[in-house]
């Protein structure tokens, strides 16, 4: 285990993703905070500072994409994580753009998500080592 | 006399005309349009490319029913709009070929589509033809909102866990709704709520409008009329309580609504009005305004249960709430009648139970029980003294309480949630499940004592990563390996088993299991499919599994993080337990459980049964089933096909055995290089049809003695046409192979079986499949279904599926690796030499087992892989 947890806010506006991902992320050793409103999100990083962020796409109100670059902007080092039902080879070309981790396609699987989410850690705690 | 005349002539006309209107007929019909070859032959192969993917897509969704998949709502619709799309298509392709004999089955598609649709936008469809009162124990489990919480809940308990419920019926939502209607309560309940809503009434004059307003309506003739035929058998008393839509959930209505005990069958109706109308106490209602709830519909089931005359009775809670992080659980009992311990008026006694095996009990306070509350002759209840003597004695033996153990466990393991049990023991001794409902417990009430991942980092791993998930969840238990039939019969409760293969015969220990790791089989299987109706843990294709697990090793099975962990995980068993909610219980999953009931079920089995018709398919699967057998019955129909159909090749296969084979090659079936039309076994390329004609043409399959006819004699049996025979139609003279390079359709006609067998072959297993159909014969049914029998006992040694009906057999295995797949056909073709003389040689029940250990003395590929 590592000395200290890595924090995770995870967005998405069906409350189903984030009851699900929150007790898998939990078990690998994340704190992890959820939201379903886009703009409590954007409330709660300006003060606190996540590892990792995994934002879905389309929302109302402030859209993920959005959401990302106000996340960036604050803390550029934040690993974003973008999640979407609406997979098309423009969004991911988009989001990859704006600096995001990876892009993974809904419905997943949780040792998909749980892989990347491993894999954005290893590089986070490799920067800051 | 000049009528008859006139008669006669007209007569004479109209027998003269008689040809001529005919003739005329045939010249207005319009004429099958004959399509040529090519097009026709890219239908079909279309068809048949739609078939496979609906087949993949609902292998698909019912794997996301086992919580490894995270989907949302967006998911659901998605893919319902891509389903009713391919499923359109299909039905397009098949009236091209079929010269558009079924268009019904457009009707067909929009019954089964549109409740569907009217779900996914939200409704809560609850539609005519569901039933006003059902049994208890035929409840439709996916259908809390027709039946309500605590209806559902005990409906499982018995289908699932075959726990004993008192028996009993629930008077549904839809009897609710009914009742509303006809007494026109609807709107003025609207209206009373929202004045009190407007601060015009209070929430007294409120209640006591609208429960007067209940208490003094109709109950309507339709909905009492099937009251009183389940009540109508025998002079009892019933427990009539109340069930709720949405209570029971995440809300619980501790106590809000009506419970009326010992309510005889003639007042039964009465009971049942003050049961609805206690939607509406002041209680429920600010309960309701409280949480937010007051804008949605309210809607009350009514469950009617036999009265158990109580010895004893209490209460279980799965969790100890004065120790939560305590791995123990506690029984309240008390004599007479639950209430006393539910209700907490008098000291009652109290077990405190350890949950690990073996089930210690830690704690044993034994109350001086002053009274007790039993039913009162004729209806009601009285509280009567206990007898000095017995005060001090305790309620309950270690032997019941050994059985209540079983029970909660059982009932903790498949709701995932610690719950609260309500019990009761007759003058007989015999213990009942009264109610199993959830625990409000949330991540608050037992935070976890330190980090979970912490904690599980100090447990020994035996695999991580390794598996598909069939089923997500966590379990523990000693490992109990099954390679018998008799390991199989002394399979312990709460083991974690371990398979090699996943075959259907092991069905009846996976209620058992608190978690199952095979090392073959998909998460689209059939054991998947039953280990998710029972919300077991499941890990399929685990290499390796049998020898890196011990008989008797306690292990955790973590299959949403895909870890096994050597001993008991208790910590983590703690901290799914209070998860809200439990995957399982959330709309998404009860939606998706839902649509799959009206897609994946196959009632379409027998293509020959009355009822293969568009209008008798009720689930998308029966709708490709049909199109699929009707769309190769076109093909089949070879005379006619050929005359509708210009410029299709088709070959005749040249070899030993003497089968009359003919051979339509949509692609890459045959060796390109071939010229003419005979071809040698050699010459086919296609997977499927090269794996079973090994197996057809392996020494001895065709020559197996004793056959009592001569060489001559035997072959004109086996090519024989069935012209005469019932149930033939029209491919008859000759036997047919559809192929591909992966794709094998084959009918063949052997003396009076029918053998049908489709299989795929692609290098990934998801998309292979074998469907094997065997029917016919001469001698009686007795023997026919003697052979039907013994058929299916090797082909389920083999690991298919196998349905038996009568003399039919149909049998099915999907998503094994191509070799595995080759060595199945391989036997299929052994077996379809071996069934030749089956009729003659299979006198007598008796001869079963020698039959199959012959046929695996001679033919078992699989058999040193195949642990049975």
């Amino acid at each position: 285990m590592s000395p200290q947890k890595l924090k995770i806010l995870v967005l998405d506006d069906e409350p189903i993703v984030c009851k699900r991902l929150q007790p898998a992320l939990e078990k690998l050793g994340y704190e992890v905070d959820t939201f379903t409103q886009s703009l409590e999100a954007l409330h709660q990083i300006q003060e606190t500072t996540y590892d990792i962020i995994i934002t879905d796409l389309k929302m109302k109100g402030i859209d993920g994409m959005r959401f990302l670059q106000e996340a960036k902007k604050h803390h550029p080092v934040t690993e974003v994580i973008v999640i979407t039902g609406f997979a098309t080879l423009e969004t991911a070309k988009e989001s990859f753009q704006k600096g995001v981790f990876d892009f993974i396609a809904k419905p997943f699987k949780l040792s998909e998500i749980q892989e990347v989410v491993t894999k954005a850690a290893t590089k986070i705690r490799g920067a800051g080592a | 006399m000049g009528c008859l005349v006139l008669g006669c002539q007209a007569r004479n006309m109209v027998d003269l005309l008689t040809p001529l209107k005919k003739l005329w007929e045939r010249m207005r019909r319009p004429k099958p349009e004959t399509a040529p070859f090519p097009e026709i032959f890219e239908q079909f192969q279309t068809l048949l490319q739609d078939h496979q993917q609906v087949m993949e897509l609902i292998a698909d969704i019912g794997e996301k029913s086992g919580g490894e998949y995270i989907f949302d709502r967006k998911y659901l619709s998605d893919f319902t709009n891509t389903l009713h799309t391919l499923l359109l298509r299909m039905v397009n392709s098949l009236n091209l070929l079929a010269t558009k004999r079924y268009m019904e089955l457009y009707t067909t598609l929009d019954h089964i589509f549109q409740p569907l649709e009217a779900e996914l936008r939200g409704r809560l469809v609850l539609s005519e033809e569901m039933p006003f009162v059902v049994g208890l124990s035929e409840l439709p489990l996916d259908h809390p909102e027709l039946t309500g919480g605590k209806s559902n809940a005990l409906g499982r308990a018995i289908q699932s866990l075959n726990l004993p419920v008192p028996a009993g019926f629930v008077i549904t939502i839809r009897a609710y709704r009914k009742f509303l209607e006809a007494n026109q309560l609807e709107e003025r309940i609207y209206t009373w709520l929202e004045s009190w809503a407007a601060g015009e009434q209070d929430l007294g004059q409120t209640s006591r409008q609208i429960q007067y307003s209940i208490l003094s309506g109709v109950v309507p003739r339709g909905v009492a009329a099937e009251i009183r035929r389940q009540t109508a058998k025998d002079e009892i008393c019933w427990a009539v309580r109340s069930s709720a839509y949405g209570e029971d959930g995440e809300l619980t209505f501790a106590g809000l609504h009506e419970t009326r005990l010992n309510v005889p069958s003639g007042k039964i109706l009465s009971a049942y009005r003050e049961v609805l109308a206690s939607l509406y106490s002041p209680g429920a209602l600010s309960y309701r305004q409280k949480m937010g709830l007051l804008g949605e519909e309210a809607a009350m089931a009514v469950l009617c249960q036999k009265t158990i005359g109580s010895q004893t009775a209490g209460v279980i809670h799965t969790l100890d709430l004065s120790h939560p992080a305590a791995n123990r659980l506690v029984i309240y009992a008390s004599f007479g009648w639950g209430r006393t311990v539910v209700e907490g008026r008098a000291s009652v006694d109290r077990f405190v139970v350890e949950k690990d095996p073996p089930h210690r009990i830690l704690e044993r306070e034994i109350a001086a029980k002053q009274f007790m509350v039993r039913p009162k002759p004729g209806g009601g209840e009285e509280e009567v003294p206990v007898p000095e003597a017995e005060r001090q004695q305790p309620s309950l033996t270690d032997e019941a309480i050994e059985t209540l153990v079983k029970w909660a466990l059982s009932l903790e393991r498949y709701f995932k949630r610690p719950q609260e049990i309500e019990w009761a023991q007759d003058n007989t001794g015999a213990l009942w499940l009264l109610q199993s409902k959830y625990m409000n417990i949330s991540r608050a009430t037992v935070p976890p004592q330190e980090d979970i991942a912490n904690i599980t980092a100090r447990y020994p791993v035996i695999i991580r990563d390794q598996g598909i998930v069939a089923h997500a969840g966590v379990g523990s238990g000693p490992v109990y390996q099954v390679d018998s039939d008799a390991k199989l019969s002394r399979f312990p409760e709460g083991a974690v088993l371990v398979i090699k293969y996943t075959a259907p015969w092991l069905t009846p220990v996976v209620p058992k299991a608190a978690a199952i790791i095979t090392e073959r089989g998909s998460a689209a299987g059939h054991l998947a499919t039953i280990a998710r109706e029972f919300r077991v843990p499941t890990l399929v294709g685990v290499e390796g599994a049998s020898d890196l697990f011990r008989d008797g090793e306690k292990i955790t099975v973590d299959t949403k993080q895909r870890v096994v962990y050597a001993g008991r995980v208790k910590e983590l068993l703690q901290y799914e337990l209070v998860q809200t909610p439990a995957f399982e219980e959330t709309h998404e999953f009860r939606q998706l459980r839902r649509l799959l009931k009206r897609i994946a079920p196959l009632h379409l089995i027998d293509p020959q049964a009355p009822d293969f018709t568009p209008q008798d398919c009720e689930s998308v699967h029966d709708v490709i089933r049909f199109i699929h057998e009707k769309a190769v019955n076109e093909l089949m129909d070879l005379p006619r096909f050929l005359k509708r159909v210009k410029g299709v090749k088709i070959f005749t296969l040249s070899s030993d055995v003497p089968l009359g084979l003919k051979i339509l090659d949509l692609g890459g079936g045959i060796d390109p290089h071939i010229h003419g039309s005979l071809v040698l076994p050699e010459h086919i390329q296609s997977l499927p049809l090269k794996a079973l004609w090994e197996g057809v043409a392996a020494p001895g399959v065709w020559s197996t003695e004793p056959i009592p006819v001569d060489f001559k004699g035997m072959m004109s049996s086996l090519t024989k046409t069935w012209a005469e025979a019932p149930g033939s139609t029209a491919y008859a003279g000759f036997n047919l192979a559809v192929i591909s390079g992966i794709y094998l359709n084959l009918h063949l006609r052997l003396g009076y079986h029918l053998n049908l067998v489709d299989a795929r072959m692609h290098p990934e297993p998801q998309h292979n499949h074998i469907y094997f159909r065997f029917v016919g014969g001469v001698t009686d049914i007795t023997r026919r279904s003697r052979r039907a029998q013994l058929l299916a006992h090797i082909l389920s040694k083999f690991h298919f599926k196998v349905d038996v009906k009568g003399d039919l057999v149909v049998a099915r295995v999907l998503h094994l690796p191509p070799e595995e797949m080759a060595a199945r056909l391989k036997v299929l073709g052994h077996l379809i030499g071996f069934t030749r003389q089956l009729d003659i040689q299979l006198k007598s029940d008796e001869d079963i087992p020698q039959f199959l250990e012959s046929f695996y003395q001679q033919h078992s590929p699989a058999r040193e892989k195949s642990s049975l």
